[in-house]
């Protein structure tokens, strides 16, 4: 970590003496296991005499299960488990209202490769060829893997509770909807189409369960986001006492938010170990854990905007629909997303939604980069620019006409109190050269530009408490190290190193005295998780206020040492000093005069988010709400093809308001990574399923993550807006910049083609098509005219 | 910790052993095994014997004489790419090479490999419980092909993209067998049936590849349209050998893959030569390729997009090596 | 079948009965303890596997281990000599060319290869080498950044 010591030089410290952490880019505190090959991920972890636990999955996507026979796999010399849907009869699930999932089917299956019956063996052959044995009679029920044909009158639901397969059905209504239309000089309607995508993190699934019959106690290793989530869910479905459990989360190889609740595999590692008596490890294949799913679905959606000549927009109205797949998991979130982010971006007066969350025969949906606002973005984006078209508008004043004034509350109750937009979208006008080079290119060429925007956390987790929203603890010691203690999930986002700054630059300390242990509940405060970007916010004002709390300590111990009181010692980092004078004692006197005292010392600190940034009163106003918001513009230059239909992304330049940078070298690769994921929806991602439930596109083959060489430069602007609630003024930096590029991209492919497009992925098959149909339509216009 | 399926690894010392323990019909032939034991990982084949051919003396050597090159069937992809010679003189052939999977791959992977690339297809690639959910297909293990159930043949397409160039190059191949060993035109080793694509029989296996000199003026290019910009298998993938003058076509060979069931040497060049390379020449070749190709739905790009794509390929190279802008 | 293969796995000479359908990643990862190179993906799809064979880079997960006799292995874990970063792995690191890090040893051996035979490459030589790699987590903008800075050819 001499990194930090080194950029003190030309740190903007306040105070002579200090280090200044924050602010400065600061390389991953993780990073040298990580460059080493030492980090140790779910799947390396030692485990020699592990079990090996394997899933027998649905071979059909909607049936009932006849019966079930593991009489042979049992008798299978080196099977040590085997267990059915009969083993958990706990239904677990998000939201309490919508628990029906079980980590193996009871009854039903309702997606295809949904977990059956699972074995735990002495080894992977024994393990699969059990399986083999394992009897499972389906009698079939109709498959659906579209919401209309879930929808259809006559179509069989797949859960009982819910006779039309809807499970959500959300309306509402902000402000004067039809009074917008009517005063509205210019409304349009269009209706948009996108593909399901999936996190494709790069580390496929994997579980260790470790049960020690002796004392009735279970330790779970996972690829999780949310130890907590696991944790409870592992002590419901287990029908445990949660202090019989330990949740560990090792490097995690990616989420996206793949791993933000707990995963059927996880559940069925546990009930493994424990039907074994022992250790499991539970692997999952690239295709089972694109089977798992739980990412952004196929959605539907109708949009209409009325918009005044100056580019107010005076009303919108929505209606989407979404395939959430067969289980509840995060749809009621997702679907409320869709609707609550349609504001906050851009004064909004009137917004009318109605959403649909549909159940399906394909594999359950949930959140992932970006939840619920990125379809909605492309659609409401798009609509902007051509609609700005038609009025004799830039598409850069259309979104000046609809700039918020912070502080501001959104007709849904959100509430802003930072806003960078404006300096992120004068930035990449300027960088990008928009003005000299808009609608001059040469032929084949566009650019486009959108914005877009996302939460700090949400400001009301689902699983409600009443406990603050985050906990840190900093732990002192004699030898003056201090280590940081916290349950947010570091999964490459960087939150263990982004915590660390922070609670030393509360010190003025260097990270060299700084260790983070993270997201083990035997050692670590609870924390609802990595999700919703609310680490940097909510953990990271925790761990501010853990800081403060550990500095106090020290002062007092450096007063008493002086003889003088608190309010005249100054924190210089490694020194504690009288104001205005030069006695003085070192960092380590200061640490050993506070333990002579106490002993060790371990503090605490904690945030919640103040009532007043916690939403409405409205049923469904749970979801939106957040202590702060994200900003971002972006400007995407394509060039197209005419004979092949491929595009190809030139450029990229993004500024995103995250409030403060606490570490500019990770908010800028958050930022180039959420840009970059969006392009993957954009050009080529997406998931799709036959009729008979089978996914076609399970492996990285044909689910499209774009490679090195068609990837872009991506050029980043941070901009801090200090958000007055944000540690030192921060807000997330790794959502917002992801929904912008997929309306900016199909602007830009629109004026190199002259074509708009309303479904995505916009993959080079469906350019060629609309090309081929531009000219057709031109030709027939030129024979209509000739004739 | 995957499993395969236990077979047994041999590694013959002569070209003899090896077609012997080929003759075998369980075994089946390794090189660069970057195709084949991603398929045994799929479960796609069952073999009880693998047998190594790299290590045989004599396969690894690029042969250049006045007359050609012979190219030796474990000679890896990424060497072909790099030969300073190849790029020189088969300039198409190392764009080829190149343009093959990743890095990763290409260390590994044979030009024999490659030429004998097994067919893929939407319904075959993938895991055994994938295919069996499905009831299997026409190509392995089931009775229906589900790209075309109505027919009888497998559609599962070839993807190799060194055989178009070399087939546009007037390759020949020289197989060897339990017999001795035999040559042919390269195009005879393939035939148009997705399940049975190599016209192999058992105990054969290609060792070498003779490309013949081009002719004085001939100019090449191979292109591929693939989704990303690398890993993936050609959608179409096109080589052009063209030698023309005066803005007429002397000679043209086009070959593709990605298309049909099998590498296809497109008919009716020949017709062409003579011809002023115009857009009525590109009309006339854009129109040759679209009937040639026959795509199915064995991709997930749609079968008339890897058609149209095809002939776009086809027709821009020839403009780009007859230097019409 | 089960034979003895001897290989040099990182430097050291190592001796092991290996069954003939092994694959090395599984070699390396479950006998050798070696679980700095990745799986990621169902077969010779994603590049985490990527190690060094005879100093060309290649897939771990299409390579039979009883195929590796006498030849030399190199994983991630061999670059850090006397547990100092080599200048690919400061650079992946001090550059943020790593965010979840899953890929991260594979795309490092694939840019070790690359500079052991070009050690100032182009940008496109580059986005050659490493395009068998997949990243989830970057866009790669930081990763060509990384190898640049490795190669001394920092922009």
């Amino acid at each position: 970590m001499n990194e930090v010591q080194g950029a003190t030089k030309e740190s903007r410290a306040a105070v002579a003496g200090r280090v200044r952490t924050v602010g400065q880019p600061q390389p991953l505190i993780d990073g040298v296991e990580k460059v080493t090959g030492r980090a140790l991920y779910t799947a390396d972890l030692p485990a020699a005499q592990a079990l090996t636990g394997v899933v027998l999955r649905s071979p059909v996507a909607h049936g009932e299960i006849v019966r079930i026979d593991t009489a042979r796999a049992r008798a299978l010399p080196g099977v040590r488990a085997v267990i059915t849907g009969a083993d958990c009869d706990v239904a677990y699930g998000i939201l309490p209202i919508a628990h029906n999932e079980f980590p193996l089917a009871r009854g039903k299956v309702r997606y295809w490769g949904e977990a059956v019956a699972a074995v735990a063996a002495d080894d992977a052959r024994i393990a699969s060829e059990a399986l083999e044995l394992i009897e499972v009679e389906y009698r079939s029920l109709p498959v659906y893997i579209t919401a209309a044909a879930a929808r259809a009158a006559g179509a069989v639901p797949l859960h009982a509770d819910k006779p039309d397969n809807i499970e959500r059905e959300v309306s509402h209504a902000f402000g004067d909807v039809d009074g917008g239309f009517a005063s509205a000089d210019l409304v349009r309607e269009q209706s948009f189409h996108y593909a399901e995508v999936a996190h494709a993190q790069m580390e496929p699934d994997c579980a260790l369960a470790e049960f020690d019959p002796e004392r009735g106690r279970l330790t779970l290793h996972s690829v999780t986001q949310v130890p907590f989530y696991v944790h409870l869910t592992l002590a419901q479905c287990l029908k445990m006492d949660p202090a019989a459990i330990r949740v560990v989360k090792p490097f995690v190889g990616g989420g996206f938010g793949h791993r933000t609740e707990t995963l059927p595999f996880e559940i069925i590692a546990a009930l493994l170990a424990r039907a074994a008596g022992g250790t499991v490890k539970v692997e999952l294949s690239r295709e089972q854990t694109f089977t798992v799913h739980r990412a952004r679905p196929e959605t539907d959606i109708r949009l209409r905007i009325g918009m005044k000549r100056s580019g107010e927009i005076t009303a919108t109205d929505a209606e989407v629909v979404q395939r959430g797949g067969a289980y509840a998991g995060y749809g009621i979130v997702t679907i409320l997303y869709a609707g609550a982010l349609i504001n906050a971006l851009y004064r909004t007066s009137a917004v009318r939604y109605r959403g649909y969350r549909v159940y399906a025969n394909t594999p359950p949906c949930g959140p992932m980069r970006g939840h619920g606002s990125v379809d909605m973005r492309h659609a409401f984006e798009t609509m902007l620019d051509s609609m700005a078209g038609e009025l004799g508008l830039d598409p850069f004043a259309v979104r000046r006409a609809n700039l918020i004034t912070p502080p501001y509350r959104t007709i849904n109750d959100l509430q802003v109190n930072s806003y960078g937009l404006p300096e992120c979208l004068d930035w990449v006008e300027q960088a990008s050269g928009w003005k000299q080079r808009k609608g001059k290119l040469s032929p084949g060429r566009g650019l486009g530009m959108a914005c877009s925007h996302y939460v700090s956390g949400a400001a009301k987790p689902v699983h409600w408490t009443g406990e603050p929203h985050a906990t840190v603890n900093l732990r002192l010691d004699f030898d003056g190290s201090i280590t940081l203690l916290t349950g947010a999930a570091d999964i490459g986002q960087g939150s263990s190193t982004l915590l660390a700054q922070v609670a030393a630059e509360a010190l003025g300390i260097g990270l060299q005295r700084f260790r983070v242990i993270a997201a083990d509940s035997a050692l670590t405060p609870k924390d609802n998780g990595s999700y919703s970007s609310r680490v940097s916010f909510m953990v990271g004002n925790a761990a501010l206020a853990a800081g403060k709390e550990l500095r106090k300590h020290l002062v007092d111990a450096a007063a008493r040492r002086l003889e003088t009181s608190a309010e005249d010692i100054e924190c210089l980092g490694e020194t504690y000093r009288v104001v205005g004078s030069d006695r003085a004692i070192s960092y380590r006197e200061a640490v050993r005069a506070a333990l002579a005292e106490t002993g060790p010392i371990t503090v605490k600190g904690t945030y919640s988010v103040p009532e007043e940034l916690q939403g409405g009163k409205f049923r469904g106003a749970g979801v939106g709400p957040s202590p702060g918001f994200s900003y971002a513009a972006q400007v995407v230059e394509v060039s197209v093809d005419q004979e092949t239909g491929e595009v190809n992304v030139e450029n990229v330049w993004v500024a995103h308001d995250c409030g403060f940078a606490i570490n500019p070298l990770s908010v800028e690769g958050q930022v180039q990574g959420a840009v970059w994921m969006g392009m993957g929806q954009a050009t080529g991602e997406e998931t799709q399923f036959h009729d008979n439930g089978l996914p076609v596109r399970a492996n990285f083959l044909d689910y499209r993550v774009p490679t090195i060489v068609e990837s872009p430069p991506i050029h980043v602007k941070i901009v801090e807006s200090r958000d007055p609630n944000g540690p030192f003024g921060a807000k997330e930096a790794s959502e917002a910049s992801l929904a912008g590029f997929l309306p900016a991209f199909t602007s830009a492919v629109a004026e190199a083609t002259g074509i708009r497009v309303s479904t995505l992925p916009l993959t080079s098959d469906r350019v060629l098509d609309a090309i081929h149909a531009r000219r057709r339509s031109e030709r027939l216009k030129r024979a209509r005219a000739g004739s | 910790m995957q499993v395969l399926n236990g077979f047994v690894l041999r590694r013959p010392a002569s070209i003899a052993e090896a077609a012997a323990l080929l003759a075998d019909p369980g075994a089946r032939a390794l090189a660069g095994g970057t195709d084949l034991l991603a398929n045994l990982r799929h479960g796609l084949d069952r073999p009880a014997t693998l047998v190594d051919l790299t290590g045989l003396a004599g396969l690894d050597k690029l042969d250049w004489a006045d007359t050609g090159v012979a190219i030796g069937a474990i000679v890896t992809v990424a060497r072909l790419a790099r030969d300073p010679r190849v790029i020189a003189e088969l300039p198409a052939l190392a764009q080829a090479a190149r343009s093959i999977a990743g890095p990763g791959h290409r260390s590994a992977a044979t030009v024999g490999g490659n030429l004998c690339l097994d067919t893929r297809c939407v319904y075959y690639n993938q895991s055994e419980a994938w295919r069996r959910s499905n009831g299997y297909c026409l190509k392995r293990e089931g009775d229906v092909c589900h790209v075309a159930p109505q027919g009888t043949r497998c559609h599962a397409a070839y993807s190799g993209d060194l055989a178009p160039v070399l087939l546009a190059l007037d390759a020949q191949a020289e197989i060897a067998s339990p017999a001795g060993g035999r040559r042919s035109p390269l195009g005879e080793l393939y035939r148009d049936d997705g399940a049975q694509h190599l016209t192999l029989g058992r105990g054969e296996f290609v060792i070498a590849v003779h490309v013949p000199a081009p002719a004085p003026g001939v100019r090449m290019a191979y292109r591929k349209s693939r989704p990303r910009g690398a890993i993936d298998f050609p959608l179409a993938g096109v080589a052009v050998a063209l030698a023309a003058s005066d803005g007429r076509i002397e000679s043209l060979r086009v070959a593709l893959s990605g298309t049909n069931t099998h590498p296809r040497l497109l008919e009716g060049t020949g017709e062409l030569a003579g011809q002023a390379i115009d857009n009525a020449l590109f009309a006339r070749l854009g129109k040759l390729v679209q009937k040639q190709v026959s795509p199915m739905r064995t991709t997930v790009t749609p079968a008339n997009y890897r058609r149209q794509v095809a002939s776009a390929l086809a027709q821009r190279l020839v403009k780009e090596l007859a230097g019409v802008s | 079948m089960k034979r003895i293969v001897s290989l040099t796995v990182n430097g050291r000479r190592r001796e092991d009965a290996v069954a003939d359908d092994l694959l090395l990643i599984d070699y390396l990862r479950e006998l050798a303890g070696l679980t700095g190179t990745k799986r990621g993906c169902d077969g010779g799809e994603c590049g985490a596997c990527t190690m060094l064979l005879d100093g060309e880079p290649a897939l771990a997960c299409l390579t039979l281990a009883a195929r590796c006799e006498g030849r030399q292995i190199e994983t991630i874990e061999s670059l850090a000599a006397n547990g100092r970063l080599n200048r690919l792995q400061q650079a992946f690191h001090e550059k943020l060319g790593t965010q979840c890090g899953y890929c991260t040893p594979g795309m490092i051996m694939a840019a070790e290869g690359l500079l052991r035979r070009e050690p100032h490459p182009s940008e496109a030589e580059i986005r050659e080498a490493l395009s068998g790699n997949l990243c989830r987590c970057t866009g790669y903008v930081k990763i060509i950044e990384s190898v640049q800075a490795a190669s001394g050819d920092a922009s």
